[in-house]
């Protein structure tokens, strides 16, 4: 009697509990509606829009948009959900993110059933190559590339006697020496800071130019001997030690606060940082320009929409990729935030060239950023770019708060990446 | 008075007597069940499979590859490691041992007789503790901030240069603690102050009557009896204190898996989760997980073994 009893309930408890771990592995085959999806985005990249112009497109479809945090949370967050098995409909993944994701395709879908080989020659080759795993597999296709420029207060470079206009400004500082030394200028005649820090503003652009970064390109670490990593790196320190930099980092509170301030008057632009600009000093309208970089050309970020392998409805999910992200719709969401197109036939088209930013003095962003992407030579991202340049940042940061010994740093900071991630 | 009492009745034997027995005695362990199940599951199991993990070199969307021992190995040469271990020390010290004296200050005098509106004193205590962390790290980040924060302002006009709290150790690790004291010590507070009221009031009277002053009431009289929930608290704090991770994580939006460039504020879960989440080794973290399940174990044991031993003479 008593066995008879407790007999189902112990195998429904079992069952149950195979199920939950079960769960991991993941269905075979999606049972979407293919009229509804869900979407993982990260904030301050305006995807609102895009999914809103969607909509209004496609009426009878339902894109449920999650903002999870930070291009960084939303990478954790895919981790998690891959690994446990719950995973959204569409995600987007920032540029340096995207590697871990590469060298694991089995967990999305491969793009090319959908057509993504077709395609494919849409997009800027370097950009595209990124996405693309060792067997062929597409994971992503690109939204958005950053370029690079620099964004300049007129006003405050008036009241230290440099000139406003932006090509003069551009003729300013065609390599990064002749940066420092405008800086020195501008610090000697107005007694402030010149640029917010020297770690994002000029490592982190300078490391960018050129055509090996952290990976040679057969995929292996050369961070320690690669040329153009500790040219990049000298020439922070110099800027650290040369007391121009408000020695703010990036997107800290006192940053924000300074840029509305004009506690710094130049900062280092990649064409979404534009948007960070317009939202953090929304009363500084009018007093901002955009002049080129030195050294010409590269880029700086740039992000990916990818599908993962247990989405419930790829297809809608693709839909929405297809109509987004072709060369059109990249060319639209550009006119509508900025966000500079990865398609380069829409680098032509007069609606990107003739864009005037008027909160940015009316400069011309759509040339002056595609214009930094021609010239670039395009470098591999790995697996541990994000935690190589992380610490190579904070080597920098902590030399320019006073605290590190610049004549240590360099190695400081191969200690510190070795350690990091054992190579 | 005498009165016989007859002795119970002894009841015949029956089936249901023995099934009334059983269900009695089983009752108690079914009502106690709900915890222990739960627990079961989302504390035992995650704890044990933490152990499981640290073994391996565990990629979360990859492979799963056996180490055996080589993160724990990997761990005891990690500088990193030592550095989080000590800032964690530094911070808990740093907030539990001021926190715990001022609650206990603050209990006695919040247990005077005489103290007028003596339920808002002691209510408002709670204010700090039921307010979010996130909410107070941004706010004391704030006031801490080198070029626009409240303190800084406040020492430049006593003529003291901006001091940068963040990018040094003990200034980070003392702004960190201050936002953790004051977070808890309203609790500590409480906890006390109901202890407090537990002892009767004609002790203190008659302590007054024979001449002893506040000190001499608060010494002999209030600590002795609070001694088992000073142990409680002790025990508590470190456990809660060693596990800070809310505050460091949040007071730099920079690099805020490392607290800052040097990790000078970076504590143990905080490197937990750096290595975890941050970095994907969830091995290692796993490794860095049990490593500090260990030290709190062995802390909290050496806090109580501590303060039991120190007991006030019984006369």
């Amino acid at each position: 009697m008593k066995l008879r009893r407790t007999t189902p309930v112990v195998l429904a408890a079992a069952l149950a509990l195979t199920a939950a771990c079960g769960g991991g592995g993941g269905s075979a085959q999606p049972s979407g509606d293919g009229k509804s999806f869900e979407f993982w985005s990260f904030s301050g990249i305006n995807q609102k829009k895009s999914v809103e112009d969607y909509q209004k497109a496609n009426p009878g479809v339902q894109v449920k948009l999650t903002e999870v945090g930070g291009s960084t949370e939303t990478a954790q967050a895919l981790t998690t959900a891959l690994a446990g098995g719950k995973v959204p409909d569409l995600v987007l993944i920032q540029g340096d993110d995207l590697p871990k994701f590469v060298q694991q395709p089995q967990n999305f879908q491969d793009l090319r059933q959908y057509g993504a080989d077709k395609i494919k020659s849409d997009y800027l080759d370097w950009v595209i190559s990124q996405s693309t795993a060792r067997s062929g597999e597409i994971i992503g296709i690109p939204t958005d590339v950053g370029g690079m420029a620099v964004a300049y207060r007129t006003d405050l470079f008036k009241q230290a006697g440099l000139p406003t206009d932006r090509d003069e400004v551009s003729k300013l500082w065609p390599t990064w020496d002749a940066f420092i030394e405008t800086g020195k200028k501008y610090t000697a005649a107005t007694g402030k800071a010149f640029v917010d820090n020297a770690a994002t503003s000029v490592f982190y652009q300078a490391v960018n130019q050129g055509p090996q970064k952290y990976y040679d390109p057969s995929g292996n670490v050369v961070y320690a001997t690669s040329p153009q990593v500790k040219t990049a790196f000298d020439l922070a320190i110099k800027t650290a030690q040369s007391g121009i930099t408000a020695r703010l980092s990036s997107f800290e509170d006192g940053w924000s606060a300074a840029m509305s301030k004009g506690d710094y008057a130049v900062i280092s632009a990649p064409s979404w940082l534009l948007e960070q600009i317009r939202n953090n000093a929304p009363d500084t309208k009018g007093k901002w320009d955009v002049a080129k970089i030195p050294g010409g050309a590269g880029n700086w970020g740039g992000s990916y929409l990818a599908i993962p392998k247990g989405a419930a409805n790829p297809k809608a999910a693709w839909d929405y990729i297809s109509k987004t992200q072709s060369p059109q719709g990249q060319l639209d969401h550009f006119v509508d935030s900025g966000a500079l197109p990865t398609t380069p036939s829409a680098y032509q088209d007069p609606k990107l060239l003739g864009r005037k930013d008027p909160f940015f003095s009316d400069a011309p962003t759509g040339k002056i950023y595609t214009e930094s992407l021609l010239g670039l030579k395009p470098f591999l991202i790995g697996p541990d770019s994000a935690a190589i340049g992380q610490e190579f940042l904070n080597a920098i940061t902590n030399v320019e708060q006073g605290k590190g010994d610049p004549a240590k740093a360099w190695d400081t900071a191969l200690a510190n990446i070795k350690t990091s991630i054992g190579k | 008075m005498t009165t016989t009492v007859s002795p119970p009745q002894a009841r015949p034997e029956s089936e249901t007597q023995v099934r009334q027995n059983w269900s009695e005695r089983l009752a108690p362990y079914a009502y106690i069940a709900p915890f222990f199940l739960i627990f079961a599951i989302f504390g035992l199991v995650p704890l044990l499979f933490t152990f499981y993990v640290a073994l391996f070199d565990w990629n979360p969307i990859g492979e799963h590859v056996f180490v055996g021992f080589d993160n724990f190995t990997r761990l005891l040469g990690d500088t990193r490691f030592w550095n989080a271990a000590w800032n964690t020390i530094s911070i808990w010290l740093l907030s539990t041992v001021p926190q715990l004296l001022v609650a206990l200050l603050l209990a006695h005098l919040l247990n005077h007789a005489r103290l007028r509106l003596a339920l808002f004193w002691r209510m408002s205590m709670l204010v700090p503790y039921i307010t979010s962390v996130a909410a107070t790290t941004i706010v004391f980040a704030q006031m801490f901030d080198r070029d626009y924060g409240l303190l800084n302002w406040l020492l430049g006009l006593v003529g003291v240069g901006p001091i940068d709290f963040l990018q040094s150790g003990w200034g980070s690790h003392t702004m960190i603690a201050v936002m953790v004291a004051w977070r808890w010590f309203g609790y500590t507070t409480l906890l006390y102050l109901a202890s407090l009221q537990a002892v009767p009031r004609t002790i203190y009277e008659a302590a007054a009557v024979d001449g002893a002053g506040a000190w001499k009431q608060f010494r002999h009289i209030s600590i002795p009896s609070l001694r088992p929930v000073i142990v409680f608290t002790i025990v508590t704090s470190t456990i809660g204190g060693l596990q800070i991770f809310t505050e460091p994580l949040l007071v730099t939006t920079t690099s805020p898996l490392t607290c800052g460039p040097v990790r000078q504020c970076q504590t143990l879960t905080l490197f937990l989760y750096e290595q975890g989440f941050g970095q994907f080794q969830f091995g290692y973290g796993s490794a860095i997980g049990v490593a500090l399940f260990v030290l709190i174990i062995a802390i909290a044991s050496l806090n109580y073994v501590l303060s039991t031993r120190i007991r006030p003479e019984r006369g």
